[in-house]
């Protein structure tokens, strides 16, 4: 195999993941009254469920809630607004996402932080080089001897 | 104190706050939530009423009021304060007014309640769509709100009323009741 | 009488367990073998007890004992004997009754098997085993007695909880559930006594791997069952909401899950014992604190047994759990660092330790979204909801990042990997990936999610595949065997590696479930008349008519059915249903779900007017679920592939230094 194949594969794969993050991004900006209304009932807590949002919930609550995000969403109101129409009801205990941006940062924070202590310790504690680097066996032979090592690999 | 006697720390450091934060959940109901109404104005509702008529909170203005939510499937809460409400009525009916609001419930099933259970005598309205409990935010029924003279919420209580949990709301909209 | 006998029975176990704590300790400190023998037995006598106490609650349940206030809450006179019988487990009590089962029988079969091994370590296993034991037969004699009698004896119970009698998986997820939860006591007991011992060596890692992965197979089937019988029963489509107490169940399944992966790498190389140490201490903690969310009352759920006087018990013993685990963990902690030294950056080794980073920031995470209304409450006073779009947001990049190292990481050489190693391992599979991934695009598939899963899958499947095909081809040619022989073969005397493929497999498969039925669901809301019909996807959905009658297995609950006929992909009749029960305020909701590979149509009934038979349903489409269920399946048979014992001969190189052994001893030796 050339040993280009691999970049450009790799090439290929971000340039697709890109596309799609910006066509997805795209779309979620110019976001159509319905998928807004179904999106923030899937923020908000149904009052007399245990846990469930609004757009999952089957009791009445949930239902005129849903009316009424939808009755705000086509009078012009902008999320944040619908959000504090109800918070202003019952307390921010009836929004699932909590609005602090720390409760979102401190998970990824957390274990980006831990993979990069990881890495860094790797790095500096690197050992002794393995099978596969500066050593004078063919490609095939190489190649071989992982192959039967590797199956005697419990 | 070396390094290696500080690692001792470690176990206090862990055990404590795990503790304590678990501790602090007993003694509490995890399902009564604090209003943001209290404070605040009362929310504005127009409504038919269980025997036919029309009722609006404009009406009420003026005098203390008191919004009690409730079911006929709510047992035995609903059951248990329903003669704390009546008894309340009977009192201070003169200078308060007792409004009861059906939770997600059938007129018919409401009307059997309080033919079994006794009616008090004051008015209850129906909330055909929920947008009343919604407006007061309320979670399960029964929920009851104290609205003083002014139209302002004062108190609020989740889950049934005793007694001296009603003499203390009343206390604060009603001058002169003993808390 | 038979209450009696089992209350008996219950203070008979808390004394055998009470013994067997004592009899084990004195055992190790001094020696003495006939101790351990005698505490040995105690164990088995509590494990015995517990069975006695467990057959007197089914007893009573089955002939509707009222006199004993479980039976009076939980059952009634019309309750069907299947549902009585599984109602052992349905309360507070009764489930408190059957984990102690569970645990002695643990506790039992590990002292039984290791009785002539492991002389130094034993003991003290038994000492921590029997006091877990003695932790809840004390609850069950103190603030749980599930035997207390109530008088007067009143002619009618209160019947099972409505949601837990129209579905025979109340039969199946909690006891898989709790086989987890109590296994996952037997390699805390190893570790505590590996450290104070003094004995963490290859010999226990071994032990604690094995008697890690066998709970973890019911704890992980347990888990799936709990989400399986959650979407047939509730009625709102879903199969997982982040409720405090399913976070409860899934935290000890990733610490172990962590453990399992870092223990490879243990094995390896030495080194990082105080980490696998500290795994296996927190995985039984977080037990522990799963079952105290769920008893106490402090966190509302839908799980949540009622508030009642068992929640400072099991606070305590939480505190005491991890107090003395810690303080053994720290007091040791000289004797445990320093180990073998880390190859290179990009390895297996470094993908295993990136795992676990990655498994613990899960654990964290969950952790934190379940702890975080608890603690706002505490510190501000304020009362906040941590609910699924947060835990979504947070969880499903990390497990994207699983997903990925599930892959690459077995793939990859335990020493350094070059970028020859990197390049013949990963294009093809990457390439495959991108293609599939276009297709889909062009073919009209937008939903960025099911893309990057799909092209996830792919790729990882993609270096799967490679790896197995790679062995396989190897073994064929060097031996001449045909392809499908080599494979099994090859799977066979590798059963950790084949069964880790297994597994991963099934995690896979997983995915793509998880994936597609929530990227490509589809839902509605209609109101039919009888006759009318509605569309959904490639479904027609005809209301036929609307029936109320009682249950002819519980003529105490009336059902409120409407019968419905429907065309597509799947055709037939389904009916679906609301339940009064009588001692629920509200209708239960009884979904219809029509499964098929493909997808699921899934029907619940919201309201319905018998006057006119007009019905309200919500419609649900929902792809390739089914496919979850299957891939959990595939995970614990890969998993109980992986552990299940290989027929060893005698190595050659060791001396003989007894007597040739029978034929049956030599065949049979097992490893740990």
């Amino acid at each position: 195999m050339r040993s280009w194949t691999l970049p450009v594969a790799l090439g290929l794969a971000v340039a697709l993941i890109g596309l799609g993050v910006t066509l997805g991004l795209r779309d979620g900006s110019a976001a159509a009254p319905d998928a807004r209304a179904a999106s923030l009932a899937a923020e908000l807590r149904c009052p007399d469920c245990q846990g469930l949002s609004v757009a999952d919930s089957p009791t009445r609550s949930a239902r005129e809630i849903r009316a009424q995000i939808d009755e705000l969403v086509a009078g012009g109101a902008t999320d944040d607004e619908v959000r504090e129409h109800f918070v202003a009801r019952y307390g921010e205990w009836v929004r699932l996402a909590p609005s602090a941006p720390a409760v979102w940062i401190i998970p990824f924070g957390v274990v980006v932080a831990a993979a990069a202590a990881l890495i860094a310790w790797l790095a500096a504690r690197r050992g002794p080089p393995a099978i596969g680097e500066a050593s004078s066996l063919t490609d095939a032979e190489r190649r071989r001897l992982r192959e039967e090592a590797d199956s005697l690999d419990a | 104190m070396s390094l290696r006697s500080l690692r001792w720390l470690l176990v206090p450091l862990l055990v404590v706050p795990l503790t304590w934060l678990l501790f602090t959940g007993f003694g509490r109901d995890p399902r009564v939530i604090e209003s943001p109404l209290i404070g605040r104005p009362a929310p504005a509702w127009t409504t038919e009423t269980l025997d036919g008529g029309q009722l609006s909170s404009a009406e009420l203005t003026g005098r203390p009021y008191v919004v009690n939510f409730w079911a006929s499937w709510c047992v035995p809460a609903c059951v248990d304060e329903h003669p704390v409400l009546a008894a309340a009525h009977a009192e201070h009916g003169d200078r308060l007014t007792l409004v009861g609001v059906l939770f997600d419930d059938r007129p018919d099933d409401a009307r059997r309640f309080l033919d079994r259970y006794g009616d008090a005598g004051y008015r209850h309205v129906l909330d055909e769509r929920g947008r009343i409990s919604i407006d007061f935010g309320v979670v399960g029924p029964p929920e009851t709100f104290f609205v003083d003279a002014e139209g302002i919420v004062r108190a609020k209580m989740t889950g049934p009323l005793t007694d001296d949990v009603m003499a203390r709301h009343l206390g604060t909209i009603l001058p002169g009741v003993s808390r | 009488m038979i209450p009696t006998i089992g209350h008996a029975a219950i203070l008979v176990g808390l004394a055998l367990s009470a013994y067997a704590v004592v009899a084990y300790v004195l055992a190790a400190r001094g020696g003495d073998a006939r101790l351990s023998v005698s505490g040995r037995r105690a164990v088995i006598g509590s494990f015995v007890a517990a069975g006695i106490g467990c057959a007197a609650m089914m007893i009573s349940l089955l002939a509707h004992d009222f006199s004993v206030l479980y039976v009076a809450r939980n059952n009634a006179t019309t309750t069907p004997p299947f549902i009585s019988a599984i109602s052992l487990w349905a309360a507070l009590e009764g489930s408190i009754l059957f984990w102690a089962l569970l645990a002695t029988g643990w506790a039992a079969l590990v002292l039984h098997r290791y009785r002539e091994r492991h002389r130094a370590l034993m003991p003290w296993v038994g000492a921590t085993l029997a006091g877990i034991n003695l932790f809840f037969f004390t609850v069950m004699t103190w603030p749980g007695n599930p035997f207390a009698r109530t008088a007067p004896v009143a002619a009618e119970g209160l019947g099972p909880n409505a949601l837990l009698q129209n579905h025979p998986f109340m039969a199946l997820h909690p006891p898989l559930l709790y086989l987890g939860y109590t296994g996952l006591a037997v390699p805390f007991a190893f570790g505590l006594a590996a450290l104070v011992t003094r004995r963490l060596d290859e010999e226990w890692l071994r032990i604690v791997r094995r008697w890690t992965i066998i709970p973890w197979i019911f704890l992980t089937l347990g888990i799936v069952a709990g989400a399986w019988w959650s979407y047939e029963v509730l009625g709102w489509g879903g199969y997982w909401a982040w409720d405090p107490v399913e976070n409860a169940a899934l935290l000890p399944w990733l610490t172990a899950t962590a453990f399992l992966h870092s223990a490879m790498v243990a094995e390896r190389r030495g080194g990082l014992r105080i980490w696998t140490s500290a795994l296996v201490i927190a995985t039984f903690v977080l037990t522990l604190v799963g079952t105290f969310l769920t008893r106490s009352g402090v966190v509302a759920s839908v799980h949540s047994f009622t508030q009642s006087a068992i929640g400072p018990w099991f606070l305590a013993a939480i505190v005491i759990a991890l107090g003395v685990s810690l303080t053994l963990l720290v007091w040791r902690l000289p004797d445990l660092a320093g180990g073998g030294r880390p190859s290179g950056t990009v390895s297996r080794e470094s993908a295993f330790l990136l795992n676990n980073v990655l498994f613990l920031g899960l654990t964290f995470a969950v952790l934190f979204g379940t702890l975080l209304p608890l603690i706002m409450l505490a510190t501000t006073g304020e009362q906040i909801s941590v609910g699924a779009p947060w835990y979504n947001a947070v969880t499903v990049p990390i497990f994207i990042a699983l997903l990925f190292l599930m892959g690459v990481g077995p793939a990859l050489p335990w020493g350094t990997a070059s970028w020859r190693t990197l390049r013949d391992r990963f294009t093809v599979p990457l390439l495959a990936a991108v293609v599939v991934a276009s297709t889909a695009v062009l073919a009209g598939i937008r939903d960025l999610g099911s893309l990057g899963t799909l092209a996830l899958a792919i790729f990882v499947g993609g270096v799967m595949l490679d790896e197995v095909v790679r062995g396989a081809r190897g073994r064929a040619r060097g031996r001449g065997e045909d392809p499908a022989t080599a494979t099994w073969r090859l799977a066979t005397r590798n059963r950790r590696r084949y069964g880790g493929y297994t597994v991963h497999l099934g995690v896979l498969v997983m995915a793509i479930g998880v994936a597609v039925s929530s990227g490509l669901a589809i839902d509605r809301t209609v109101t039919l008349a009888p006759g009318e019909t509605a569309a959904i996807g490639a479904y027609e959905i005809t209301h036929d008519r609307l029936i109320v009658e009682p249950l002819a297995a519980d003529q105490r609950v009336i059902e409120t059915r409407a019968e419905v006929t429907f065309r597509g992909p799947q055709r037939g009749t389904l009916g679906t249903a609301l339940r009064d029960y009588p001692n629920s305020p509200t209708a239960i909701a009884t979904p219809a779900v029509r499964t098929s590979l493909g997808e699921d149509l899934y029907v619940t009934l919201l309201a319905s007017d018998p006057g006119s038979g007009t019905v309200t349903l919500h419609l649900f489409v929902n792809p390739l679920v089914v496919w979850i269920w299957i891939g959990g399946a595939i995970a614990g048979l890969g998993a109980a592939f992986a552990v299940w014992p290989e027929r060893r001969t005698r190595p050659v190189t060791q001396p003989r230094a007894e007597p040739r052994p029978s034929r049956a001893s030599v065949e049979t030796v097992e490893g740990a």
